[in-house]
């Protein structure tokens, strides 16, 4: 292992945002013994940054400790190396005195996003549920564009058997995010366990709507494979309770479910085709014969 | 002025110290004014909660309208988003100081009593002093290039000079002063970085009052939400939800449906 290869393999996952914590200790650790961490420049700080979170992902305090004294001699006042330092605290203080620690760093600056998170994520962590929802709703309001505090939001919801509210704030997901198939997916999801199967039904469409790369002569992979079952879940539903279904939404069941109902079971059973399918196909086509 | 005669005679002293000295001074005055500049910025000020609140609540309605063609949400979240957005922005509820109490005349808010936006324009008006400095303190002198021009050339090399029949090759120190104002950029860049304070010539051209009035002056949010109201009212008619046919487009795709067309 090179110390070049180290740095860009390290610099590849601050850029693509991975977390693969036990890979960038060992990595980072590798580096850091190499004492060239000062003439990395810019970078150096980043890599730094990220070998702390690491390292405290991996339980090894010590060299988070190392990198959070480095940081905190360069940048005495940065917000960010305070929350670095609130993590580092979270490792092994006890909840009630890091939330006095972000509760002093918010008063000095209540508009200081990194450290709200944090805050409502240790409010989460204890089971102060309710607070936690309140300070997420608030900072929502304030952040509207933070997709991950939306997700956050749902996960609470659905955590509380909430599956409406789940969906109104997966809703503001999918609008900040309407490029992305897994939104949707998880829309679908949670719009079924809510029982309004119409909705979910035009979700989980969607999702395979958006997929470009696949038609009737591929095989279904990945998020696709979900979505179908999905279809097929719903519309065995649908078909199955002749009278009307009620929705929540007013969501309309489509006219022609019979041919969709199909189609699903056709792409499901071709899913299972495959040399790793072969084994399950059974299984799957007993269970789509069974009414 | 004759052509064959050898029409001035420069002392070499003069190139050696006018000439050098002005563009070894050029090159100091730049590294200094980046130092001096890094030192005189005052860091970002840090805007209040209810200050951003209120700046972003405009993109909330943005985000809703910028999909509201193929919108990914079902038609009665819609509506509910839209509607909640609409009445907030008609009742003030995210504006900075709460919902405003009577109808009074509603003003423009001047720039120069909002404190916030007065210390924007002292940071702008400390850095723009030292640019200024260097400006004042230049004297005349001539140096003679080494390649003939045209005539073109004489506003531009012979600043401070009227005399129309000199030689356009001789520069006047003023002239070589602005050639070097402008042409040192490239090497302030390779010592200083690329976002050097150094060059004086963009900096010239920003005054410290059209920089923070129209970027990050106060704007008045209470009649930027009343235009947004009635932007989500418009969207609101072109709402359409991507999963309206979304089964026959699926079918089509898949070969179950006779295609549209």
């Amino acid at each position: 292992m090179s110390l070049q290869s180290a740095l860009e393999k390290l610099a590849s996952y601050r850029t693509n945002n991975t977390r693969d914590s036990r890979e960038v200790f060992r990595q980072g650790v590798f580096v850091l013994k190499s004492g060239k961490t000062s003439n990395l420049g810019d970078d150096g700080w980043a890599f730094l940054e990220q070998l702390t979170l690491a390292s405290i992902d991996v339980g090894r305090l010590d060299v988070a400790d190392q990198c959070l004294k480095q940081l905190g001699e360069r940048f005495p006042d940065s917000p960010r190396v305070d929350v670095l330092n609130g993590i580092r605290m979270e490792a092994t203080e006890s909840p009630s005195t890091v939330l006095s620690y972000y509760d002093e760093l918010m008063n000095m600056d209540p508009s200081n996003a990194a450290v709200w998170k944090r805050r409502i994520s240790v409010l989460r962590r204890i089971g102060r549920v309710e607070k936690a929802v309140e300070e997420l709703n608030e900072f929502l309001d304030t952040f509207y564009t933070d997709a991950e505090g939306w997700l956050e939001l749902a996960d609470i919801f659905a955590s509380c058997n909430q599956y409406n509210f789940a969906l109104q704030a997966l809703a503001h997901v999918l609008l900040l995010t309407p490029q992305n198939p897994f939104a949707f997916l998880q829309y679908a999801e949670t719009a079924y366990t809510a029982g309004d199967i119409p909705l979910a039904l035009k979700m989980f469409l969607v999702v395979i709507d958006m997929n470009d790369r696949e038609d009737e002569d591929t095989i279904p992979l990945g998020i696709s494979v979900r979505a179908w079952w999905g279809i097929k879940l719903c519309t065995r539903q649908l078909i199955a309770s002749t009278s009307s279904y009620t929705s929540l939404s007013n969501t309309a069941v489509p006219k022609n479910i019979k041919l969709i109902d199909e189609l699903a079971t056709e792409r499901v059973l071709t899913a299972y085709s495959g040399e790793q399918g072969v084994q399950t196909r059974s299984l799957v086509s007993t269970w789509m014969s069974g009414r | 002025m004759s052509a064959n005669a050898v029409s001035l005679y420069l002392d070499p002293q003069i190139r050696d110290w006018v000439l050098f000295p002005i563009t070894l001074v050029m090159i100091l005055v730049g590294f200094l004014r980046h130092y001096v500049v890094v030192l005189l910025q005052s860091p970002p000020k840090k805007l209040p909660r209810a200050a951003i609140r209120e700046q972003r609540a405009l993109a909330r309605a943005q985000i809703l309208r910028a999909t509201a063609v193929h919108s990914p949400i079902p038609p009665q979240t819609y509506t509910s988003i839209s509607n909640y957005l609409s009445d907030a922005f008609a009742t003030g509820a995210y504006l900075k100081d709460g919902p405003p109490k009577g109808d009074g005349p509603s003003t423009a808010p001047n720039p120069m009593t909002d404190p916030a936006a007065m210390d924007g324009m002292m940071a702008g008006m400390k850095t723009q002093m030292v640019m200024m400095v260097p400006q004042m303190i230049i004297m005349e002198q001539t140096v003679k290039l080494p390649f003939p021009l045209t005539l073109g050339f004489k506003s531009m090399l012979q600043r401070g000079i009227e005399t129309p029949d000199m030689d356009v090759r001789w520069v006047s120190s003023l002239s070589w002063y602005f050639l070097n104002f402008f042409g040192l950029n490239g090497l302030y860049r390779l010592v200083l970085g690329n976002d050097n304070s150094a060059d004086s010539s963009q900096s010239m051209t920003a005054s410290p009052f059209a920089g923070g009035a129209t970027a990050a002056g106060p704007q008045d949010y209470a009649k930027l939400f009343k235009t947004e109201k009635d932007n989500l009212e418009f969207s609101e008619g072109l709402y359409n939800w991507v999963g309206k046919d979304v089964e026959d487009r699926v079918l089509r795709k898949y070969g179950k449906l006779a295609p549209a067309y």
